[in-house]
Order: structure tokens, then sequence, then C-alpha cells
């Protein structure tokens, strides 16, 4: 499903149909999927549309711009050890409207097929809410549904000397940089600082480092997605999240 | 004879003779940077608006906006003859016969400084101050302004907001509300909860941390009261409270567990003398219960 489209268009798939017709004056958008139903007018001729994986933070409600992915699993992490695990993530689909050569994109709709569910990461008194993703910890790439659920490779760096126990870890959204070809795929970091706080941030696909050795063989050029959040002006948002509340 | 009327003497200082040209170049600057104030923090609203937020954004323009008119007033002030190291040296005496004139004014002047820096409410927030609920759409100088959750506008002096209680509904990112679902003695208390509990997993605003609970807190005259207790991000719990409670309604009946009515047994006598059958099993029951009658005799 993921892809330019040129109007008209119509595609279908795992539920969700979405649509661009022209009615003689003006072009419709409609997207359908389950009883939720959207439809748009679009007044404008020679533009594109775009459906490509988004920040899983926008549906139902933009409340906030953390994901917590909870571990099935606690994860122990000896002290100074590096290591690169999986994880799966939850998948938005956003649907864009652009001029030609993907000037002037505008946020059309955005879907879910995903579990929705939120929860605070923190005290009562100055937590911070979060979308909620219980995942398992793969070794190896999974193979999950790539309009449900994302890929991603967690890079987890204990910089102090005691053993760390991880069951979860926070993201920001403003720093998430999502790729697509066939799967969804993210690269993010866990940088633990002391028994209770840790960094978290992401990195750009291309290769680097100590990295380029251990993947050039699972190296697949994917396609950058057009971010919700990255279409936002940014202002001074920071790009990593801070966990103070242990992990 | 040439007279100039800019250059008329209105009083004479220790410096120099204050004309009507001086007073008039005074009265220009202090015009000129109030609109020059207003256009800048018009322009960095406007430009702002997106950036920063609502609350943060007014704080920073007020200051911006009474700094500015400040200033320029000070440094105006030799225009007029007023030296202003000599204005600050009085300003302790003024402050005082000030204080004492406008006791009410220069109260919620201060008050409403304390409450731009300390910040206990800000624009946007859901509040209540001395009985009035609603959203904080203003605070100025002088005074905070509500809009009550019936549309009214409220003004409250500041000196009144900073000193009496303060309830700031969304203070925290998180709120907990609480329902209490009535059922049949009939009825299995156990699939109740179950039932609620899926319900509860499937509403995406009802939080998975702090964890809802859902259990049997009272066996009342006709029903066995189930609390569920949900905790929801704080600007959407109004919206889940009321949502979650029809659907526990419609799911419970849905498997056949009814919210009972009040219920009262009333048992009419109509001969003294025939002793009802429920009594007549009431004697077994007391024999058994008699402990004293059964163990220590």
């Amino acid at each position: 499903m993921y892809g330019y489209y040129d109007p008209p268009f119509s595609v279908e798939q795992e539920g969700i149909a979405i649509s661009v017709e022209n009615t003689g004056e003006h072009w419709v958008y409609r997207r359908t999927l389950g009883t939720d139903k959207v439809e748009k007018i679009i007044l404008g001729d020679g533009k594109c549309l775009i459906i490509n994986p988004v920040e899983p933070l926008n549906t139902p409600k933009e409340i906030t711009p953390n994901l917590l992915i909870e571990f099935e699993k606690t994860l122990l992490l000896a002290g100074g050890a590096k290591r690169r695990i999986f994880l799966t993530f939850p998948i938005e689909i956003g649907v864009f409207i652009s001029d030609k050569g993907d000037k002037n994109l505008q946020l059309l709709d955005v879907l879910s097929l995903a579990r929705q569910k939120f929860t605070l990461y923190g005290e009562v008194s100055n937590g911070v809410l979060c979308k909620h993703w219980k995942s398992r910890i793969y070794s190896i790439s999974p193979s999950p549904n790539p309009l449900q659920e994302g890929i991603m490779e967690l890079t987890l760096r204990n910089t102090s000397s005691d053993w760390a126990s991880i069951s979860k870890v926070v993201f920001s959204a403003y720093g998430m940089k999502l790729y697509y070809d066939g799967d969804v795929f993210m690269r993010a970091r866990m940088d633990i600082l002391n028994r209770n706080t840790a960094e978290t941030g992401f990195e750009l696909q291309h290769l680097s480092g100590e990295l380029k050795s251990s993947h050039r063989r699972d190296f697949k050029a994917r396609k950058e997605a057009f971010g919700v959040y990255s279409l936002q002006k940014l202002g001074f948002a920071p790009l990593k999240f801070y966990m103070g509340w242990g992990f | 004879m040439d007279i100039n009327l800019l250059d008329f003497v209105l009083y004479n200082t220790s410096k120099a003779p204050v004309t009507l040209g001086d007073l008039l170049k005074f009265v220009l600057i202090l015009s000129f940077s109030v609109l020059f104030s207003r256009i800048l923090t018009l322009y960095l609203r406007r430009s702002l608006k997106d950036k920063v937020s609502k609350d943060v954004g007014e704080t920073v323009l007020k200051f911006l906006y009474y700094g500015t008119l400040i200033i320029v007033f000070i440094s105006a002030l030799p225009l007029i003859g007023l030296d202003p190291s000599g204005f600050l040296l009085a300003g302790g005496v003024a402050g005082i016969v000030l204080g004492f004139a406008s006791q009410n004014i220069v109260g919620n002047l201060v008050s409403g400084f304390f409450l731009m820096v300390e910040r206990p409410i800000k624009i946007g927030d859901q509040v209540e101050i001395s009985g009035i609920s609603g959203y904080v759409t203003d605070i100025r100088i002088i005074s905070t302004l509500i809009r009550t959750y019936d549309g009214l506008l409220v003004r409250l002096p500041n000196q009144q907001v900073f000193t009496t209680n303060i309830t700031n509904i969304v203070g925290h990112p998180v709120r907990r509300f609480e329902h209490t679902i009535r059922i049949r003695y009939s009825d299995d208390a156990n699939a109740a909860i179950f039932l609620i509990k899926e319900l509860i997993d499937k509403e995406p605003f009802a939080l998975l941390n702090p964890s809802p609970s859902v259990f049997v807190n009272d066996l009342g005259d006709s029903s066995v009261n189930i609390t569920v207790r949900i905790w929801a991000p704080v600007n959407e719990w109004f919206g889940i409270k009321t949502r979650i409670l029809w659907n526990i309604k419609q799911t419970l009946e849905e498997y056949g567990i009814e919210i009972p009515l009040p219920q009262r047994i009333i048992r009419i006598q109509t001969d003294a003398k025939k002793i009802p059958e429920e009594l007549m099993s009431e004697k077994k029951i007391d024999s058994v219960l008699n402990y004293e009658e059964r163990v220590l005799a």
C-alpha cells in the first residue's frame, strides 16, 4: 500500500480502502477503515498522493509525542556492555498530498490498524504520558505485518559499571526517522547512564562507525518516510528522551 | 516680536527650564513607545503562536510590553526636568504614600506579578478558585479572567486569586475517576469484573499505568456494589468517564447481569397464630448457631 499515487486511483488492503476520484469539478478523497469513514474535497490539479508509515502518535488523538515500548521479558545488560536487539513498534499510516517532486507536503489523513493504548511514565504529579506498546525482544530482525508493526533496531549501551535491568524504553516522536520498503524500519539507541536513568534517541539509516561492519550484509536501501512530526515546526522540541524514572 | 510657542517656559528646575516643547516631546515619546510596544507584541504574538505555548508566550509578551514602557518612561523623565535617580530615591516615600492610597490596586499588582512568576495557574488551565470553575483565559496585571463552563466571563482580582485556595484541575498529567456499578446478588460478580476489565482494556485512554482497579467494594441492601477506578489523561477523563459508564451498563446487560432497583421485602402476617414456614426453619438455624448450647453444655 505504501508508495506514490497519481489521482484518480483506488487501493484496498487489509480492510483499508483509499481512493481519489474526479467528480468533474473537484477531486474527492475517500478512506474507509471498518466503520470509520473519511471524505475530503481536494481543490487543485496535478497533485500526488503519498501513503507511507508515520510516527504512531497521531491516533486516536494526538495527546503525547512519546512512545513507551514495554519489553515482554525483562532484559539484563552487563556493565559497560553494548548489544543490539530488535523490537516491534506500532505503525500509523499517513496519507499526504503534495505537488510533483514532494513539494508543499500536506497531511491529509492518518489511520492505524495497531492496538491503541496509553500509559504514564513516571509519577502522577510530574510524569509523562506515553503511547504504549508491548514487544517481544528479538535477536534477529522479525517480519511483522508492515501495515501494523515496524521493526526497531535498538542499540543498548550500558555506560555504567553496574548491571542494568531493562523492562521498557521511551522515545520522543520528534526525533523519529522511519524507513520503508516492504517492511518498516527504525534505528534507535538507548544509553544507560546509571542505575535509574537513560537517554534514548534515533539514528539515521546511513551506516557509520562500529555499526557499519556488523550491518553491511543486512543493509537494505529503504526509502525515508515523511513524518507528521517532521512537518511541524519543531521550535525547541528535544529530539532525545531522558528517562529519569527508571527503565 | 517673534514668539515661539514651543519655547514657552512652563516651569524651572535646578538644571534647566522645561518648555512646552519638552513636554510635547515627552508625551510624543511615550505615545510612540506605547504604539511601538503594541505593534511589537502583536507581531511577536502572531509569530510565536505555533512555537511557544500560550501561557508562556503571554507572560513573556506582558513583561516585554510593560518593561519597554517603564524603561522609556524613566529615560524620558529628564525631558520634563525630573531626575530618574532622584525619582528612585523619592520612590521609597512615594511608595509608602501610594501603598496607603491604593492598597488594593498595589496588592492586586503585586499578586499579579507573583502569579506570573510562581505560576500556580496558566492560561488555558481548568481551575476552581473561590467556588468559580472554568478555564483561565488571561492573567492580567491586576486581575485574572476565567471563562466558566457555562461560557460566562468572571474577573477575579489577583489578590483574591493569590490568597485563596486554587484547585488546578489540569495541574497533573493524569487524574482518576470512579464509578460504582451495582449488580444483583444472583449475578456472578467475578464475571462482571472480568467484563468490566475487558472494556477498560479496549479503551485507549484508560491508562495502563497507574493501573485501573475493579473490585467488590460493598454488599449493599439490594445489590453487590463493584467499584471501578480508572486513571485517564487529564484532558480526556470526562469523555472516557461518560463513555465507559454506558458501555459497562450495555455490556453487563448483554451478558444477563442486571443493575437491580432498590428492593425491600415486606411480609404481611394475616394470621397471628400461624407460624410462617421461614420462621420454622429459623429455629433449626438458631440451634445450629447456638455455640454455647452445642459445645459448652
